[in-house]
């Protein structure tokens, strides 16, 4: 059901979107401080299973969760959910470039730039991510760059950005795949050359403050007057591979924006999230980051083929998100003949722990991803990890998302049967104790699913090139 | 889900070999090899009759007629030893992308497109021709191809970089994706590729002439500063006066102009232009492919003062019509003996006894593989070029000791010598006769064929 969703959906005028869009968020409105869900089963991921459970939200956080009978339902609060539904923590998005007006820009190397600047609140992504059940979605920088922007971690729900905002500028995305027009070998060089562009820029800060404060010292002494000690106003730089000498004599507003996010992550302060194109782009990416110290907030995005490369990622202690397809498909060049690989399997083997992705369309969703991964063979708790418990610990937020705990954010996903399976619907989505997705009122998918045509479109169908043109000069009369 | 054949080949190469070995040895696995030969090539031209090597460590640590076994060493047997082959012209174990790549730049380098993962057939094939080190090179036939680095052809999935910065290579009037360029374009390409080696000169200048002027800057000032604190009591009285003075007045004071000599400044840094500095001062060779006569007569005519820079010609069709002064330069010369390529203009007119004329006239003749990824020919290549003239030692040279200090890695690899890495070859009979059987094959100490 969801597949047909998922096809149909890019065949409706854009028009009819926007909205279905405002309608999810106008559902989501009703606010109230406190919210009791109630379900057959809560899956908590921590922990077992609680059949006839109970979950209390207070001001967005969850207050209390076990079985019906144990738990004090606060009287005045407002109930979702019933006895036919399983509770399921929100969905993940580990990393994803879509809800962007643009997901690249022609700079190479641009870790100024913010993605908050061109996130789209209202695309249809943020739309879907809520019919699919994903409550917090990391938000970084397209694939095709050298050094990208600085990402941020976003609920799928508001209609401005700020509404959005679970973590601004959260990470810093880079590619060791080569950008379009680049080959390996410019790419590194690229990348390497932004690192030392960084040091030589705050070596020679450091020399000016260093000159100019001997000049003032020996101009004192010459005109006899008693030079008032400075204090010293910045801090020492951080981090482990390498450090500039003398930078605790700058102060830190002083340093150049377009270099501080990059000194933010040699200095071990900011998730760089790594795209690797290939098995040949991990040494190289896990080289990069020990060179520049920032190995321990590594993750690397990784495309099917990086399976090959699996040890060595094991060995960096690095966790990936897989973003390919789930299995790898290649011809043996010496036999000719075709060999297929489950990468989340090589993976776990190995000991790599993985977020799984619906960055690609052909992925469809992360549940459909895990429900995959199950089918290859994937232990169902591993599965389930991938795209809950794994990526909220590789955004910092394993104490807010995730799982179903008292403390943590009320995020929770009634579907109407298990999470994994095909004829389970998402029924109710609650992000922080609002409710802001309902089936029963999503009218998107139910003219999807009755075949009607919301009005002012003219079908499912796409319009004929010749009518739009038509229509557009009818307008422009 | 499958056991693939990436994992598979690296597995059960070393496991055949162990088996090979054990065949004709004690058979234990330590880390020290003996190999007994009828004939030990030390290096082209010195060869030792029944002598045996022994290695350590991945180490060469002895050679000679009165090295004894160890108890604990793995014993060879066998006709005739010598060092692995090094092929200076590959692109064996590079990213097929940076290869193919026309847009690099002096400061790309090959050591960052090595893919660990690429074709390990093709590396295994070159390993079973006797090729244990290759220098790979990045951006073939682009006019400027980066940085090469010499590999170790190591069974492991690692690539073993003996150098980083082998050398710098580049390409001039080759045909690219089929354009062939005329004379004239040919001669500017020189020009271009000189006029950037003499901006690295230049900078390598300034940076001298910067660094003298700053020491002598901060001796002054030092002097300066010192002589300041000396006076500097005298400097207060005074000052403390003066102020009095005028407030007595009531101006204000106003403090002395206070003069020194400015800093000198840097040069303006730029990686490129560092590299093409460190090139001009031979830090690292340049690897030039030039094939026709003008763009090698130019190339010697506009590098004669920078005296240096170290050249390596490569192709050099028509290179023997230069052999006077390529031998007065002592410009080592790279031929790949059977050029496999066809439509490219500038290999008109090649055969095969270039190479033995060559080293008729005296110049060095290095023998390579084309920038392909297909090392595994190379002995066949010089055995080819022996039979249409090249002297044998010539050619054994060509493929081992010349490569390895053409690209400052002879005290690694290319000669089977005391403290040198365990690369070795062990054959039926002598090298170079095609009709020899590799028996061995060691890349740093460890049988792997």
């Amino acid at each position: 059901m969801k597949r047909t969703l998922n096809l149909t959906v890019p065949l409706l005028a854009a028009f009819t979107l926007a909205s279905a869009g405002a309608t999810i968020a106008s559902a989501g409105s009703a606010t109230d401080d406190k919210l009791v869900v109630e379900a057959g089963k809560i899956i908590t991921q921590a922990g077992d299973p609680i059949e006839d459970g109970v979950i209390v939200i207070e001001n967005g956080r969850i207050v209390a969760i076990g079985k019906a009978d144990d738990v004090e339902k606060p009287w005045d609060a407002p109930v979702v959910g019933g006895p036919d539904f399983v509770a399921f923590p929100g969905f993940v998005e580990a990393h994803t470039s879509n809800g962007l007006d643009r997901a690249n820009e022609n700079l190479d190397v641009a870790p100024f730039l913010d993605i908050k600047d061109s996130i789209d609140p209202v695309a249809f992504y943020f739309e879907d991510c809520l019919r699919y059940g994903v409550t917090t979605v990391n938000v970084q920088h397209g694939a095709n760059c050298v050094i990208g922007a600085q990402g941020m971690i976003v609920r799928p729900t508001g209609m401005t950005v700020d509404a959005m905002t679970v973590r601004p500028s959260f990470g810093l995305k880079m590619s060791t795949g080569p950008k379009q027009g680049k080959s390996r070998a410019t790419q590194m060089q690229a990348l390497r050359d932004a690192f030392n562009e960084l040091r030589m820029y705050l070596a020679e800060l450091v020399e000016e403050e260093r000159d100019e404060r001997g000049h003032a010292e020996r101009e004192a002494l010459f005109q006899g007057r008693e030079l008032e000690g400075e204090e010293a106003e910045g801090r020492e730089m951080g981090g482990t591979a390498w450090k500039v000498d003398g930078l605790e004599l700058i102060p830190r507003g002083a340093i150049d924006e377009k270099q501080a996010p990059l000194l933010d992550i040699v200095e071990g302060k900011r998730t760089c999230f790594v795209q690797c194109a290939g098995a040949v782009d991990v040494p190289h990416a896990l080289e990069l980051a020990r060179q520049n110290g920032f190995l321990a907030r590594t993750v690397l995005v990784i495309s099917t083929d990086c399976w090959r490369a699996a040890d060595r990622i094991a060995e960096a202690g690095v966790p990936v998100i897989l973003e390919g397809g789930l299995v790898d498909v290649r011809r043996n060049p010496v036999t000719g003949e075709e060999e297929e690989t489950f990468v989340p399997e090589v993976l776990a083997a190995a000991g790599v722990r993985f977020a799984l992705s619906s960055e690609n369309p052909a992925q469809r969703s992360l549940w459909y991803q895990a429900a995959m991964a199950v089918g290859h063979g994937l232990a169902r708790d591993a599965a389930l990890d991938a795209v809950t418990r794994v990526p909220a610990e590789i955004l910092g937020l394993a104490h807010e998302v995730g799982s179903l705990e008292v403390g943590k954010l009320g995020n929770v996903v009634l579907f109407s049967g298990d999470p994994l399976s095909v004829t389970s619907w998402v029924e109710h989505v609650v992000v922080e104790g609002d409710e802001v997705y309902s089936r029963a009122d999503d009218v998107r998918n139910k003219q999807l699913l009755d075949g009607t045509q919301p009005q002012g479109t003219t079908g499912g169908v796409a319009e004929q090139p010749g009518d739009a043109s038509k229509s557009d000069e009818e307008e422009g009369k | 889900m499958l056991a693939t054949w990436t994992l598979l080949s690296v597995l059960t190469l070393p496991t055949v070999c162990d088996e090979a070995s054990a065949r004709t040895s004690d058979g234990n696995d330590s880390n020290v090899v003996w190999i007994q030969a009828e004939r030990v090539i030390v290096r082209p031209g010195v060869e030792l009759e029944n002598a045996a090597v022994l290695i350590e460590d991945g180490i060469i640590v002895a050679v000679g007629a009165d090295v004894e076994a160890p108890d604990n060493a793995r014993i060879l047997k066998g006709g005739v030893v010598c060092a692995g082959f090094v092929d200076p012209w590959s692109s064996l174990q590079v990213d097929a992308g940076s290869v193919d790549n026309q847009n690099l730049e002096p400061g790309s380098r090959t050591v960052d497109a090595l893919d660990p993962f690429s074709r390990p057939d093709q590396r295994s094939e070159a390993l079973a021709g006797g090729v244990t080190a290759v220098r790979a090179q990045a951006g073939s036939s682009s006019f400027i191809g980066g940085i090469g680095a010499v590999v170790q052809n190591d069974p492991g999935t690692d690539s073993v970089i003996l150098i980083e910065d082998a050398c710098l290579a580049t390409s001039i009037g080759v045909t690219r994706h089929g354009r062939v360029n005329d004379v004239f374009d040919r001669v500017a390409e020189v020009e271009r590729l000189v006029g950037q080696v003499e901006k690295g000169a230049a900078y390598r200048d300034a940076l001298a002439k910067y660094e003298q002027e700053l020491a002598d800057w901060q001796k002054a000032i030092d002097e300066k500063t010192k002589e300041l604190e000396d006076d500097f009591k005298k400097a207060k009285k005074k000052r403390d006066k003066d102020v009095a003075d005028a407030e007595e007045k009531g101006k204000e004071h106003k403090d002395k102009k206070y003069k020194e000599d400015k800093k000198p400044k840097k040069p303006r840094y730029d990686p490129t232009i560092e590299l093409l500095g460190r090139v001009a001062d031979g830090e690292l060779p340049l690897v030039v492919e030039a094939h026709r006569v003008p763009e090698i007569r130019n190339l010697l005519e506009r590098t004669e003062d920078l005296s240096r820079l170290r050249l390596v010609l490569a192709g050099a069709t028509q290179s023997e019509h230069m052999a006077e002064a390529l031998v007065e330069r002592h410009v080592p010369v790279m031929i790949w003996p059977a050029p496999e390529a066809s439509g490219r203009d500038e290999y008109d007119g090649f055969d095969l006894g270039l190479a033995g004329r060559l080293a008729d006239e005296g110049v060095e003749v290095l023998l390579g593989s084309g920038g392909g990824p297909h090392a595994r020919d190379l002995r066949y290549l010089a055995a080819l070029a022996v039979s249409h003239g090249l002297d044998r030692d010539a050619a054994l040279h060509a493929i081992t000791l010349g490569p390895a200090r053409a690209f400052d890695v002879a005290d690694r690899v290319g000669s089977v010598e005391r403290g040198r890495d365990g690369d070795v070859l062990v054959f039926d009979g002598d090298p170079l006769d095609t009709t020899s059987t590799l028996q061995f094959v060691l890349s740093r100490g460890r049988v792997v064929e």
